[in-house]
């Protein structure tokens, strides 16, 4: 196999540090990259990039020092290296900074060559379908924003002094829009996106009438009187929630004091319905990868099993910390950033109740199908307190919309709640899960 | 970073040489360092460089941008040709004499961050985490973060404009955990501005420290919010969380002109109660979001967008100005060179009012009483927003009760801001990164003491009650 460009510049940056003393680690990433952006039935922009950087980690004694570029000459690649080795002697010393060994890789096809074939003018087309499709839904449907494609194709290669020599490429496709329907005076916005690895397997109709739909459907919401009620969760909002919580899932968090799960391995710590698992080598998946930023292997990490804690997640230095292996997480923001822990393609295990049936057995509910501030959530204490909107279902029926309430609580208490789960698992980017009904939560309103 | 005029004119020529209506370049260098502390050490030391072009081409109300990392005139030209493809038009292929603008204001910097060791910059690190750690035993992990950034450009466009300048920004933020019984709270603090290592110097970084490990100490004892409509008091030292979500974001011309804001035509409308004024600041010397010129080579400036509760303006950067038939505001920012600008706030303030704040206080019956905000969201479409209140207290008749956790407020930007009957004559500034298009931004944003006769509190509602 022919060796990626990415992989020659980590191997020849190594090979400027041939003659240093310290542990060293080089992540070398290059990408092409589209966005078109669609309105009126135009294109409004379209921006084309090109990327290459560099990212450079010491160790040397136990001390971590990091450093990055996007000058990939010779001389500004000796300046980096030297820049990171400076900066590893400001650290504290700490044992468990070590690079992982090589280890052999699974192959992964991430790269579906017909990307590098669909042109330009392909890619314009696709944003305008999904602005039509959204605008022809409904005569509500009043402005279309943001109507967009975006692409990217990759190359990562790792290199460290332990021998690990790696290299990958991939592509990845998306397509997204944002839709406002207006009556009686009444504005309400709905978004929808999704991403595929190939192309045609991703469909404009279907995004502009996801969003569409969600802006019709909130129009005429009004507010809620406060009630104790069962909540039914969105894929979407399910997925929102499951992003605050993962990094108390990680052996980081742990072993620094901030998890709401340190101590509790083995434990039943959520409803016995919910299985979540991390798969950096599911099929298709945008985390998807032979290995992680560090170069370790990918692989299945079921992290909760019926509610049970199985394990967190590692990266090299975590899993030293614990004497245990890395579960294949150590991620990092970009090349400029350090490796922290983050998961790969995390997701709810579906059941097998479709969404019909789990909102027919609602007396009283509210489905929630957006929330906002879920930012504002502290993953730290676990408590969370989120503006919402949806639909009100009475006896299995959407009765009307709602906006303007606030649902608060603490996560764990949020995940024992859980009384089913759909089968409608939905990945939005690499986090995913199914719709999830949970019982008891204080909707605030009126 | 030497790229001269004439290397600027002929890659502007390049990008206008199929024919548009205006075309600009944007260079740009940054320099940044950080330092981490967690776990009582310094885990990491980060320094490097990110250099890069974008070059932009508008050929009516289309926009093509063309990045890259390779500054070389090759580089520079490639991308060029790259985005005059993409923006095929009929417009003229002349570019203006390039004139070197300089600024009219100035926002000094004492103390460059080059000049200082990096021993020193983490001394002062290690400093903090000490004192948060020695406050209280409870204290159980403190982070603490420090960045310096220096962020040069070069901005050149079609229409004469040239412009090269240096920003510096420093902050220093952290954050407290503390833990009691199996209950965990958190306290966050944070000091930036577009100052130079002085503003460690000016400003007692320890505390910082001491504010959030009292913050999560007293969140420990602190019980559920109430949830339900009451009247609430925002503190000046709550920071402008508030102002930046309620109407800042729906001000901004490019939602306005897209119609997706609640706020869009109605100029010379009330949107706001007679006593809210609210400016949009990039001039504020010291400030997160001030800057000379925006991204775009319009100088900063001083914005008023609501006066006496009359909307008065909205915040335009060149495409957004050009659009409306105005002049730009100078609020065309961008995160870096690989993204296009956009308008956005810069500190956004609502001005003093003439009140005593503690009056405003005792004339409240009940209420909610926040003395510092966290973060917010705004749907600018209906104007709905929601925010973190994290540090609050009730007000029971007039006096500032037991500290409450754990509320979130929901509202909608012009109700909410129409129904404020009380404003102080104080003002508190926070900072903040502002998300918008998946591009952050430093801005600040500041209001005084304001009270808000209802609001939706969501509070946490424990079993039982």
């Amino acid at each position: 196999m022919m060796t990626l460009d990415m992989q020659k510049l980590a191997r020849s940056v190594l090979a400027l540090a041939e003659s240093m003393e310290q542990a060293i680690e080089v992540y070398a990433m290059s990408q092409k990259s589209l966005r078109v952006e669609v309105s009126d039935g135009e294109v409004e922009t379209l921006r084309e990039a090109q990327q290459t950087g560099v990212g450079i980690r010491v160790i040397d004694g136990g001390r971590l020092g990091l450093a990055f570029t996007t000058r990939v000459d010779p001389a500004s690649l000796r300046e980096t290296i030297g820049l990171a080795a400076a900066n590893a002697k400001s650290a504290t010393a700490d044992e468990h900074n070590v690079l992982p060994p090589p280890r052999p890789t699974q192959a992964l096809d991430l790269l579906d060559p017909a990307m590098g074939a669909v042109n330009v003018d392909q890619k314009m087309d696709f944003a305008k379908a999904v602005e039509k499709a959204a605008r022809q839904y409904d005569a509500r449907v009043t402005k279309v924003r943001q109507a967009t494609y975006n692409d990217g194709i990759y190359q990562v290669g790792i290199c460290n002094s332990r021998g690990v020599d790696i290299g990958y490429e991939g592509a990845y496709c998306a397509g997204g829009v944002m839709a406002v329907a207006e009556a009686d005076g009444q504005a309400e916005m709905g978004w929808s996106y999704d991403f595929s690895r190939s192309f045609d397997k991703l469909d404009p109709a279907k995004i502009g009438q996801e969003a569409a739909v969600k802006a019709v459907e909130m129009l005429g919401a009004t507010s809620l009187e406060t009630c104790r009620v069962p909540v039914l969760l969105t894929p979407e909002v399910a997925t929102d929630f499951l992003e605050v919580l993962i990094p108390a899932l990680t052996a980081e968090a742990v072993q620094k004091g901030k998890s709401l799960f340190a101590g509790k391995l083995g434990e039943v710590v959520g409803s016995k319905y919910l299985t979540l698992i991390d798969d950096g080598l599911l099929p298709q998946g945008l985390a998807s990868a032979p290995v992680d930023d560090e170069g370790v292997p990918s692989k299945v990490t079921t992290v909760m099993v019926d509610g049970q804690l199985e394990t967190y997640l590692y990266n090299t230095y975590s899993a030293a910390r614990d004497g245990v292996d890395s579960t294949g997480n150590g991620m990092r923001s970009s090349f400029r950033g350090a490796v922290t822990t983050a998961p790969r393609n995390f997701y709810v295990q579906p059941g097998d109740t479709p969404l019909v049936d789990l909102m027919s057995g609602i007396s009283r509910g509210l489905q929630i199908t957006n929330v906002m501030g879920m930012h504002t959530a502290n993953p730290i204490s676990g408590e969370f307190s989120v503006g919402a909107s949806g639909l009100l279902i009475e006896n299995g029926r959407v009765v009307r919309p709602v906006r303007g309430v606030a649902i608060a609580g603490n996560l764990i208490d949020f995940l024992q709640r859980v009384v089913a789960v759909g089968n409608d698992l939905r990945f939005f980017g690499s986090v995913g899960s199914p719709s999830l009904l949970v019982e008891g939560i204080t909707v605030s309103g009126e | 970073m030497q790229i001269d005029r004439e290397q600027l004119v002929a890659v502007l020529k390049i990008a206008k040489e199929r024919g548009s209506d205006f075309a600009d370049i944007f260079i740009e260098e940054v320099q940044s360092a950080h330092i981490y502390c967690e776990q009582d050490r310094i885990e990491r030391v980060t320094a490097g460089i990110d250099a890069g072009c974008g070059i932009r081409v508008i050929v009516g109300e289309a926009t093509a941008y063309a990045y890259t990392n390779d500054l070389s005139p090759a580089g520079l030209k490639e991308a060029a040709a790259t985005a005059a493809m993409a923006a095929r038009g009929q417009g003229e292929v002349v570019v203006m004499d390039l004139r070197r603008r300089t600024p009219s204001f100035d926002l000094p910097i004492l103390v460059l961050p080059e000049s200082v060791p990096v021993a020193d910059k983490v001394a002062v690190v290690e400093k903090v985490n000490s004192v948060a750690r020695k406050i209280d035993t409870k204290v159980r992990q403190v982070t603490v973060a420090y960045r310096d950034v220096v962020q040069k450009i070069i901005i050149a466009n079609s229409e004469g404009v040239w412009v090269e300048d240096e920003r510096i920004r420093t902050n220093l933020s952290m954050n407290v955990i503390a833990v009691e019984d199996g209950r965990i709270q958190t306290g966050y603090e944070s000091l930036g501005g577009v100052m130079g290592f002085e503003i460690l110097q000016e400003n007692d970084p320890t505390e910082l420290a001491i504010k959030a490990a009292n913050r999560a100490i007293r969140m420990l004892g602190a019980r559920p919010a109430p949830a339900g409509r009451m009247p609430v008091v925002m503190a000046g030292e709550a920071g402008g969380t508030m102002v930046h979500e309620a109407c800042g974001h729906g001000l901004e011309a490019d939602l306005v002109q897209k119609g997706i804001s609640v706020y869009a035509n109605r100029i010379g409308e009330e949107v706001a109660s007679h006593l809210i004024t609210v400016v949009d600041d990039a001039t504020l010397p010291g400030r997160f979001g001030s800057y000379r010129f925006d991204d775009e080579g319009s100088e900063g400036q001083r914005t008023i967008l609501i006066e006496n509760g009359i909307l008065k303006g909205y915040m335009y950067d060149y495409l957004t100005a050009r659009k409306a038939g105005v002049p730009p505001t100078g609020n065309g920012r961008r995160e870096s060179y690989q993204h296009r600008p956009i308008p956005r706030m810069t500190n956004t303030l609502i001005l003093p009012g003439k009140e005593d704040p503690k009056a405003i206080i005792r004339d409240t019956q009940r209420g909610l009483l926040v003395t510092r905000m966290g973060g917010g969201q705004v749907n600018t479409t209906n104007g709905d927003f929601v925010f973190e209140v994290s540090d609050g207290y009730l007000i029971e008749h007039g006096e500032i009760g037991e500290p409450v956790r754990g509320a979130t407020l929901t509202g909608n930007g012009p109700k909410a801001l129409g129904m404020v009957d009380r404003v102080g004559w104080d003002l508190g500034f926070s900072i903040g990164m502002c998300g918008k298009d998946g591009q952050g931004a430093p801005v600040g944003d500041a209001q005084p003491t304001i009270r808000i006769p209802e609001l939706v509190v969501g509070g946490i509602v424990e079993e039982g009650q």
